[in-house]
């Protein structure tokens, strides 16, 4: 299974347990002939994609190969971006995900946890996968910022596509034998803080307008990472189940201004205007296989989507597999969302409301050249990935797998 | 037609077996591309279905005049699905019992709860909703892997008049755990089993007392009753076999070791591990019962141990199979979310299908939601495929089984029809 680009990553990495695309051979690349779902409009039947330097240079019908470039003849087969799962803990292990003693901790950062040669990025980036939000668990009312990170490669700096990938906030209590063990004494909390927030920002502005005279006021590194909330350097993302927890939520974006966007999102059909109103996004349950939900659950993301709350799919991995994503969007398709915007809800809308979307999720000229193909259509279990090009490299090639 | 002599017996099983709803007008589904399972597809064929029977399958089959027509024309009609293993049906409380690793006399069926679980809000009839929007008519339950020796398990049909119609095969097998999920509440409690060792020993030490108790029952007639040692003597007189979930090679080595010991047959739940074992499952005729393809962990944690499995491999069942090693695929589901009923068998067509695209043929995959299953789990002879004499469990779909855009949109248990879309 080791590719020649595999081995010389690992002579010049001593930690390379993952494919990576490096600058070898950094040539053009044209993928000719297959059906191009672009997720920024209506598929291209006999298009190509012509891709150099990491980058997408042209799609269409009619794009010809300059000399050298090499030739993926995908006739017959189906090319969409590469996809991107909104919502995952993968890199780091099970026991650094939840700082449950803090409650609330926004100065918590998934990057301090991360393990960037984590196996199951590559098992990812096998599935189509080349883009993720990971962060921490759902052990607290906010458990920290999350990162949006490529699944391929061993140039950490290139990989990280945002640092402050949003801050996780989980509603509902947590059984716990301590304050707040209700749904009242979560909002509670979670509105004082951000007050103290507030008076926070306040006295370091005051601070500055009056001079910058004596020492500044103490830092914390809790309201300092609130504030970016505060301010739309980042947004929320916040682990939700219950109706009545996503009123709460949308209460306190009325109260204090925050950006939002609701994660799991079971019951969010349930008060589809009121999210929609407020141009809230919505990341909804994961719908694999193993998640066992009723017709009413499962139709929920359509009713959110007919109600214009953009919305993408997650896989929650570990809790599904993240190669799976693709199956996420295929079983929310059965209960109406038509075939373009359901992979939407794994590419485009993903990246926006991931904030990534100068980057990825759609197969447009100047976008990163990650790519998947497919020999059938994307959201059929039975369809396999061919090939999954990553920041213009061949990343993953079936033909040299063996499966 | 063979279809006369075929209906008195049938009609003299219904008046043994009053529970069986009666469907004395025949049914007739026809049009359809008809999938019998046992057999290659019929295109353009025609079920029949009466008294809770198969009464024929072919491409030219004669309606009985009088009969109910259903038009199945650009349809699919197959068997019902066979989950070879699931918890639905059964509460969190019940799972388990928390105190004793070993209670070989707990009957899962008795804990088997239709009215908390099945989601259709109904008292009665029983419908498993859930299990049935995903074509699913049979399953074997289980206590869960929180022991090493939770108890017996039971085939169920999941549709039915009342809980004893339900019943397919009840006790089906002896259900035993090893790996990580019965040491973990052990270790908790500060009680045996610590390790993979413990859990080794104290199984042969159980056996051992049973192979006596039966040794004393047959020279003593008086000797006081046991019903857990009952139980495994069934095990050990190969009347039911033991469901041992084991998952790594050590785990499903020791399953084989304790097996050829005692003398008892066994059936293999989880495996994910079994390609490494594959020339003894092959030689010793084990079969193999694994999880879903996109999730092939089978334990109760929402992350499970790591310890117990290998890389998860797409594969697996196809080569399990193709190395004639019986191979089910199974939901293993239960209970996750409080929001929202579990019933993940509605997926099990959609999760098999991914396996073939990783080696195996549709048939080989509907097969092994079906047939294989019902054959593991020693209920062929009633349902599993579509058969003359079989059970009339018939699902209709409405495009391939295997595709993701596909619903069920018709289900008979027993002949009844118990659900539609």
């Amino acid at each position: 299974m080791i590719r020649a680009t595999r081995l010389l990553a690992t002579a010049i990495t001593a930690t390379a347990a993952l494919t990576l695309p490096l600058r070898a051979q950094v040539g053009a690349i044209l993928v000719r002939g297959g059906t191009i779902h672009t997720a920024a409009g209506a598929p291209i039947t006999n298009g190509s994609v012509l891709i150099r330097d990491g980058k997408i240079v042209a799609v269409g019908t009619n794009v010809s190969a300059p000399a050298g470039a090499r030739i993926i003849d995908a006739t017959g087969k189906t090319v969409i971006p590469g996809m991107i799962d909104n919502h995952s803990h993968i890199g780091a292990k099970s026991t650094d995900l939840n700082d449950s003693p803090m409650l609330i901790g926004p100065q918590h950062r998934f990057l301090d946890a991360l393990d960037w040669n984590d196996p199951d990025f590559q098992d990812a980036m096998e599935g189509g996968v080349t883009t993720i939000v990971t962060g921490p668990g759902s052990g607290e009312n906010v458990s920290g910022m999350a990162v949006v990170i490529k699944t391929f490669g061993t140039d950490y700096s290139k990989r990280m596509l945002l640092e402050k990938g949003g801050m996780k906030f989980a509603m509902g209590p947590k059984g716990r034998n301590r304050y707040p063990a209700t749904a009242m004494g979560v909002a509670a909390n979670l509105r004082q803080y951000l007050i103290k927030t507030q008076e926070y920002m306040a006295a370091q502005k005051k601070w500055e307008d009056d001079g910058k005279k004596g020492n500044p006021p103490a830092r914390d590194l809790g309201y300092e990472a609130m504030a970016d909330v505060l301010t739309h350097k980042t947004y929320v993302r916040a682990h939700v189940h219950a109706a009545t927890d996503i009123m709460t939520l949308l209460r306190l974006k009325d109260e204090f201004g925050f950006d939002l966007a609701l994660h799991h999102s079971t019951e969010a059909y349930k008060v589809a205007p009121e999210i929609a109103k407020r141009g809230v996004t919505a990341v909804v349950l994961p719908l694999g296989d193993r998640i066992g939900l009723s017709d009413d659950a499962m139709a929920g993301p359509y009713i959110l989507w007919k109600a214009g709350v953009k919305i993408a799919m997650h896989t929650d991995a570990p809790v599904i597999n993240q190669k799976w994503l693709r199956l996420c969007a295929a079983l929310a398709m059965r209960y109406g969302i038509p075939d373009e915007e359901a992979l939407k809800m794994v590419t485009a809308n993903a990246a926006e409301i991931a904030r990534v979307s100068d980057h990825v999720g759609t197969i447009a000229t100047g976008k990163d050249a990650d790519l998947v193909i497919f020999n059938g259509p994307w959201y059929e279990p039975k369809s396999r990935i061919d090939f999954v090009i990553g920041d213009g490299q061949v990343v993953y090639d079936r033909s040299k797998e063996g499966k | 037609m063979r279809r006369t002599p075929f209906l008195s017996i049938t009609t003299a099983l219904l008046v043994v077996s009053a529970s069986l709803p009666a469907q004395e007008r025949a049914i007739a589904i026809r049009g359809g591309t008809v999938l019998p399972v046992s057999g290659p597809a019929i295109p353009n064929g025609t079920v029949v279905i009466r008294g809770g029977k198969v009464v024929a399958v072919g491409a030219n089959v004669q309606v009985p005049s009088g009969a109910e027509i259903v038009d199945a024309s650009g349809k699919y009609v197959m068997p019902g699905v066979v989950d070879a293993a699931s918890y639905i049906g059964l509460s969190d409380g019940d799972l388990n019992e928390p105190t004793d690793p070993m209670t070989p006399q707990n009957r899962v069926f008795e804990a088997y709860n239709p009215f908390g679980t099945f989601g259709s809000g109904q008292p009665a009839p029983l419908r498993n909703k859930e299990a049935l929007s995903g074509g699913v008519t049979s399953q074997y339950l289980a206590p869960a892997d929180a022991q090493l020796l939770g108890g017996q398990g039971a085939v169920l049909k999941t549709a039915g008049a009342t809980l004893d119609a339900l019943v397919v095969r009840e006790p089906a097998a002896i259900d035993i755990a090893l790996g990580t999920p019965p040491k973990a509440p052990a270790r908790a409690a500060n009680r045996d089993p610590f390790t993979r060792m413990a859990e080794a020993a104290m199984l042969r030490q159980l056996f051992i007392k049973a192979q006596e108790y039966q040794r004393n029952k047959s020279s003593n007639a008086t000797l006081p009753k046991d019903l857990g040692m009952e139980a495994l003597g069934k095990l050990l007189r190969k009347e039911i076999p033991a469901r041992i979930q084991a998952n790594n090679a050590t785990d499903i080595r020791t399953a084989l070791r304790l097996a050829q010991e005692f003398n008892f047959d066994v059936i293999i739940d989880g495996g994910a591990g079994a390609w490494d074992m594959k020339d003894e499952l092959a030689a010793k005729k084990v079969s193999v019962v694994l999880g879903q393809v996109s999730h092939p962990y089978v334990s109760n944690e929402e992350i499970p141990d790591k310890e117990d499995y290998p890389k998860p491999d797409e594969r697996l069942a196809g080569r399990l199979t193709n190395a004639g090693i019986p191979t089910a695929l199974a939901t293993f589901s239960r209970a996750f979310s409080t929001l929202a009923p579990a019933g993940t068998g509605k997926w099990l067509l959609i999760d098999a299908a991914l396996a073939a695209g990783y080696g195996m043929t549709d048939d080989q995959v509907l097969k092994a939601v079906t047939l294989v299953p019902a054959q593991i789990l020693g209920v062929a002879d009633r349902v599993g495929s579509l058969e003359v004499g079989k059970d009339a469990d018939v699902v209709v779909l409405d495009g391939p089984p295997l595709s993701v855009k596909t619903w069920v949109q018709r289900v008979y248990v027993n002949g009844e029809l118990v659900y539609t879309k």
